[in-house]
């Protein structure tokens, strides 16, 4: 039996090597992105259970395909049948009940998740309807401005975190689909008669910040031109960002159109650096990341006057702020609730 | 793997093949294609009738032709008598080639093919004096495409029928050998079936 | 090795070959002209397909514009769909099922002939849009209002129409034909329990293309009228219903989907036995989930339609997971011929295996797709691409291939060669996993499918590459493919009547079969009516020819059950 140890030992190398690549393979991606909204939330934990559930069957089914092309390989000169085995009815009621607790399974939590995501609150904390046309969007806030796409940029939706967010989507053309990949969430844009309601979806957003978004449903020649992004920001930022607005002033960008942007991150009540460097009357942007559940934010002082105080994050998350030009000289950055324990120091260069 | 074979006979045994050719029992073949063929007209009418129904349920205002027109219904009664009238001067006609007389067949055959004629004649005028066209609107749109398909069938067994009269006056139907009647018979009696589920759908309840 | 002639051109006078097959009514010719024709379509779309993948490789858009792109991935969808997958299992059907029946035809041999002719023509049509100012670009779907004359004033959308209408009616000819045969023509001793279960997934998916197809047809009916004569089905503008065309679109569509992968099934039920050498696991409970899977498949097209907002979503959702149930019979019963088998890897086992292990793949995402909070986020995009490509390439495109190497040598007299079809079978599986499998990633990432172009900071550049590194190898892979054919036709290893030692009756006569196929047929006891006389009690023995000679016996239909059931 001398050529079988060596096969053997393939097998085994297979038997083992297989499934462990596969469950890297599936659970190192095959991921949605990390929500962003809490019915977000949700869904991602609703896909975690679904794919362990694939997983399992998938390493089942696969794992025995394999097994049996190498365990029951016919020998080279083996003329005898095998026993013509032509059914069993006990292993058969089995096998029907196995994908049937699964799907039953599936569709329980699935109805679950669909209720968060389908939950609608009384009072939302705004309104907005979303246009879609061929091939860009307006976004008509509930007795304030719209907002469509400028020039060649991609219209922006601006949203408060924290709050309910409605959206009623409307199209009078061809359909649409709203679709922001980190919110999970995708609704068409149906074109409806003078009888018909348009679709709504409601969202809370759990973290500043933009977001891509895109048309998701074919719409002609540019679909794949029909983008968007969502700027998400506290409620003060938000209310100024409509404001402008409505005075006409074009809103404070977002985080993607600053010239210098500074990385700070807060975690175990320390800041990641403790010194940067900017150009003096010149705009930039910090992008700061809280990375534990304890309030912080960034405030640019001089001496003990603040020259920009950036809204807090009470809990792990990130934002962009847009810090106003500064002139040449030495500042320090805080975080105003741990004035002492978070502290650097910021020089603005000629 | 080795090649097992089973020598084919050389020579001209096909008494197996013609066992099976021959040893159809029950309905004739023709039979067969066309109930199925029927099946999928079914099918077909049920996505225009779904169509009427969607269009009705999500329609704002009354449900009726557009203004200035109107769908005439004495003459919808009149023209379902001439159809329904048909398809008992058919079943006349498949009755009597099953006895064998050919007499009564040919005859049956004229009598409904001119109703059929009749009917589609009806249609036409009424066409003419509905004071709507097909692009006013749902309802003219549903009504036309209906009727109208309706009316295309009816127009497909008129020319079925003519056939089954031709050869039926060349005397090649018997008793024994008949099967086009009946299959034409089948037909008629479809198209009838969904004329009588129109005119209840579109005239009656609206 | 069998003594019977190779070429069935027996009778030919003088007339000419070409003739000979333009107006053959022989089910076999009218099978291997259905096989050809998709395959020519296959490689057309396939084209395509490489355009689409070489435009994605990286952002930006290189070899296309953006309607060019469009153009591209709706004839690709619209061919591969209707013109390749549907016909080429029709093709096989076509071949096969009268020879598994014992029967000498189809029912209506002309009405056969007359249902391929249209399908050249109606996909002719539907390419003809490139001659006419631009091909259909609305998605193989044709979602409204996209499609109206507003939007797509083209007349490529209206040879669209019509070319999808002379395809549905082909196959709706086609599936009278194959059930009247089915029904009418089986040998004696063939009970329904006792049919192949190839013919079973044949009758259920012409059931599905009789039942379904009109419906379609009367959608596009509806649609030409909305177009050219003003008519208002689906433009809200004038108190139409959009949703009404996807209603009546996937009301087709989903059994459209079981058309495409129920016969592919069938034939890898048919492969799985012969090369395991066992009776497949289950028959009767593989019959009843077929026949179940074709009625469930009329309670779920609304599943396409989940992010719509206008279907009851729990009801569709709940119907979708039960369709789930027999399709998970069937794969444990496939896993279960497998068990204790003695299998043989040759090509068409190959492809079965491959069959199986894809399939799998799509069935998992489908059922991920179920649940329309999932839904919500990968509707519409890549990851949808991805399970399609699984269930119609991984699950029907590699049962055409089995079939095509398990039936060639029945068709030509002529065994492909082993060592080219595995060439063939791991570079398709690997550039068809590379390809695929990323885009189930790019969905879940957010890329939307039918774009041209994406943003290269949406870190889906990588992924489209290797991608796209897969859609060539599944192009070259054919190489071989093609390369075997020709060769084989050439100068292949002749194959004999039974090479693979299979049990059901198209094994039964020469390969190629005369042109009334049978002079004798064996007696029917089973669904494995040469299990008998191939195999005898249980083990391979070399029987001499003239003992096989003997079992063939004239059957006439009074003495079906004159041999005891306990031998076969
Ligand atoms: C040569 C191998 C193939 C490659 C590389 C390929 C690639 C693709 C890609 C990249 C798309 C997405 C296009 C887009 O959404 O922008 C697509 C769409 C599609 N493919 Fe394939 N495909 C192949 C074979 C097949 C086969 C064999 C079938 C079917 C039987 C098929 C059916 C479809 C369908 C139905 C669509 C959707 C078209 C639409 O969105 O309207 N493909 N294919
Ligand atoms: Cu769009």
């Amino acid at each position: 039996m001398q050529p079988t140890a060596p096969r053997n030992r393939l097998r085994k190398m297979l038997r083992v090597g297989i499934p462990v690549l596969l469950t890297v393979l599936l659970a190192g991606c095959l991921l949605p992105p990390d929500p962003k909204t809490e019915a977000g939330r949700d869904v991602f934990n609703l896909y975690l259970v679904v794919l362990a559930l694939a997983a399992i069957v998938f390493i089942g089914v696969e794992g025995f395909i394999l097994y049996a092309v190498f365990r029951y390989r016919r020998k080279p000169g083996d003329d005898v049948l095998p026993e013509q085995l032509h059914g069993n009815n006990k292993v058969e009621v089995v096998w029907t009940l196995i994908p049937t607790v699964i799907v039953l399974v599936l569709f329980v939590v699935s109805i679950m998740t669909l209720n968060e995501v389908e939950a609608r609150s009384e009072n939302p904390g705004v309104t907005i309807e979303v246009q879609g046309f061929q091939w860009s969007w307006n976004f008509v806030y509930e007795d304030g401005p719209t907002i469509g796409p400028r020039g060649n940029e991609p219209p922006e939706l601006a949203v408060p975190v924290g709050e309910p967010v409605r959206l009623i989507l409307t199209s009078d053309n061809v359909i649409h689909a709203f679709y922001v990949p980190q919110f999970l969430l995708k609704r068409d844009m149906v074109p409806v008669n003078e009888n018909g309601t348009p679709n709504d979806i409601e969202f809370v957003v759990s973290e500043a910040g933009t977001y891509a978004g895109q048309c998701a449903e074919f719409c002609g020649t540019d679909h794949a031109g029909m983008v968007f992004t969502v700027n998400a920001m506290p409620r003060a930022d938000y209310d100024a960002y409509i404001a402008a607005i409505e005075d006409g002033e074009t809103p404070p960008t977002g985080g993607g159109d600053c010239e210098t942007t500074i990385d700070i991150s807060a975690n175990n009540t320390r800041f990641d650096i403790d010194e940067f460097e900017v150009p003096a009357d010149t705009a930039f942007c910090i992008a700061f990341e809280n990375l534990e559940d304890v309030p912080h934010n960034v405030a640019i002082l001089s001496g003990s006057e603040a020259l920009f105080e950036g809204s807090f994050l009470n809990e792990a998350g990130s934002i962009i702020y847009e810090v106003p030009a500064l002139p040449a000289g030495d500042y320090t950055f805080v975080c105003q609730a741990h004035i002492q324990a978070m502290a650097g120091t910021v020089t603005v260069t000629e | 793997m080795s090649a097992r074979t089973m020598q084919a006979h050389p020579s001209g045994e096909h008494e197996a093949a013609a066992a099976v050719a021959h040893g159809q029992s029950g309905m004739p073949m023709a039979l067969v294609g066309m109930l199925l063929f029927i099946a999928s007209e079914v099918m077909f009418f049920g996505g225009l009738f779904a169509t009427y129904f969607n269009a009705r349920a999500g329609f704002a205002g009354t449900w009726g032709p557009p203004e200035g027109g109107h769908i005439d219904l004495p003459l919808a009664a009149v023209l379902t008598a001439i159809l329904v009238a048909s398809s008992f001067t058919m079943q006349f006609g498949v009755w009597a080639i099953r006895r064998g007389d050919t007499g009564k067949l040919k005859l049956w055959t004229g009598i409904t093919l001119g109703l059929g004629i009749l009917f589609l004649a009806g249609q036409l005028y009424d066409y003419t004096e509905l004071g709507f066209g097909l692009s006013d609107g749902v309802f003219s749109t549903v009504f036309y495409t209906l009727t109208g398909f309706h009316g295309a069938h009816v127009f497909g067994g008129a020319i079925g029928l003519t056939v089954v009269l031709a050869r039926a006056l060349r005397g090649q139907f018997s008793r024994q050998n008949h099967v086009a009647v009946e299959a034409v018979s089948m037909y008629w009696h479809f198209v009838d079936v969904v004329w009588i589920a129109l005119f209840l759908i579109i005239y009656f309840l609206r | 090795m069998a003594t019977t002639t190779l070429e069935p051109r027996a009778g030919s006078y003088h007339r000419s070959w070409v003739l000979d097959w333009l107006t053959t009514v022989d089910h076999k010719k009218i099978g291997i002209l259905y096989i050809v024709n998709s395959f020519l379509f296959f490689f057309a779309a396939g084209f395509l397909a490489l355009l689409i993948r070489s435009e994605l490789a990286v952002p930006g858009m290189q070899f296309l514009d953006q309607n060019t792109y469009n153009q591209a991935f709706t004839m690709h969808g619209t061919i591969m769909i209707f013109l390749f997958v549907v016909p080429v299992l029709a093709g096989f059907g076509n071949y096969i099922v009268p020879l598994q029946l014992g029967a000498p035809d189809m029912a209506f041999p002309r009405i056969n002939a007359l249902s391929f002719w249209l399908l050249p023509l109606g996909g002719l049509l539907i390419f003809s849009g490139y001659l006419f100012g631009g091909a259909a670009a609305e998605g193989w779907t044709g979602y409204a209002p996209l499609t109206s004359d507003r939007f797509a004033p083209g007349v490529g959308t209206d040879l669209w129409i019509i070319g999808l209408a002379l395809v549905g009616t082909a196959s709706i000819m086609g599936a009278i034909n194959f059930i009247a045969t089915i029904f009418k023509m089986r040998a004696p001793g063939m009970t329904l329990m006792r049919m192949p279960i190839f013919v079973w997934t044949i009758l259920v998916t012409a059931t599905l293309i009789l039942l379904a197809t009109p419906v379609l047809t009367a959608g596009l009916i509806a649609l030409f009228i909305d177009r050219n004569y003003g008519g208002s089905f689906f433009d809200p503008a004038v108190g139409g219903n959009p949703i009404l065309w996807q209603h009546i679109f996937w009301f087709f569509g989903h059994p459209e989907v079981y058309i495409v992968i129920l016969p592919a099934m069938g034939v890898v039920s048919e492969i799985l036995p012969v090369f395991s050498r066992k009776p497949l696991f289950g028959y009767k409970a593989f019959v009843f989930a077929t026949v179940a899977i074709g009625l469930l498949s009329f309670s779920v097209w609304a599943h396409h339609m989940f992010t719509t907002g206008a279907v009851f979503l729990p009801f569709f959702s709940f119907m979708t997971a039960l369709i789930a149930i027999p399709t998970g019979i069937k794969m444990f019963n496939w896993l279960g011929t497998l068990w204790r088998g003695k299998l043989i890897l040759a090509t068409p086992m190959l492809f079965s295996l491959g069959f199986l292990s894809m399939f799998l793949i799509g069935g998992i995402s489908g059922v991920m797709l179920a649940s329309p909070p999932i839904d919500f986020h990968v509707q519409d995009t890549y990851f949808v691409v991805a399970h399609l490509h699984y269930v119609f390439f991984g699950g029907s495109v590699f049962g055409v291939f089995a079939a095509a190497y398990y039936w060639f040598p029945k068709m030509t007299g002529r065994k492909l060669n082993e060592p080219l079809g595995k060439i063939h079978f791991w570079i398709h599986f690997i550039g068809f996993n590379l390809a695929f499998f990323p885009m189930h990633q790019l969905g879940l990432s957010g890329m939307p499918r039918r774009i041209g172009d994406y943003s290269p900071d949406a870190g889906w550049t990588i992924l489209n590459m290797v991608s796209t590194v897969g859609a060539f190898m599944i192009a070259v892979s054919i190489i071989p493919f093609l390369i075997n054919v020709v060769a084989t036709l050439i100068n292949g290893e002749p194959a004999g009547d039974n090479p693979w030692e299979g049990n059901t009756l198209e094994w039964a006569t020469t390969s190629p079969p005369p042109p009334h196929n049978f002079d004798r047929l064996p007696p029917i006891h089973s669904e494995r009516p040469l299990f008998f006389l191939t195999q005898g009690h249980g083990h391979a023995v070399e029987r001499p020819e003239d003992l096989v000679e003997e079992e063939i016996v004239d059957e006439k239909p009074g003495d079906i059950e004159r041999r005891p059931k306990d031998l076969v």
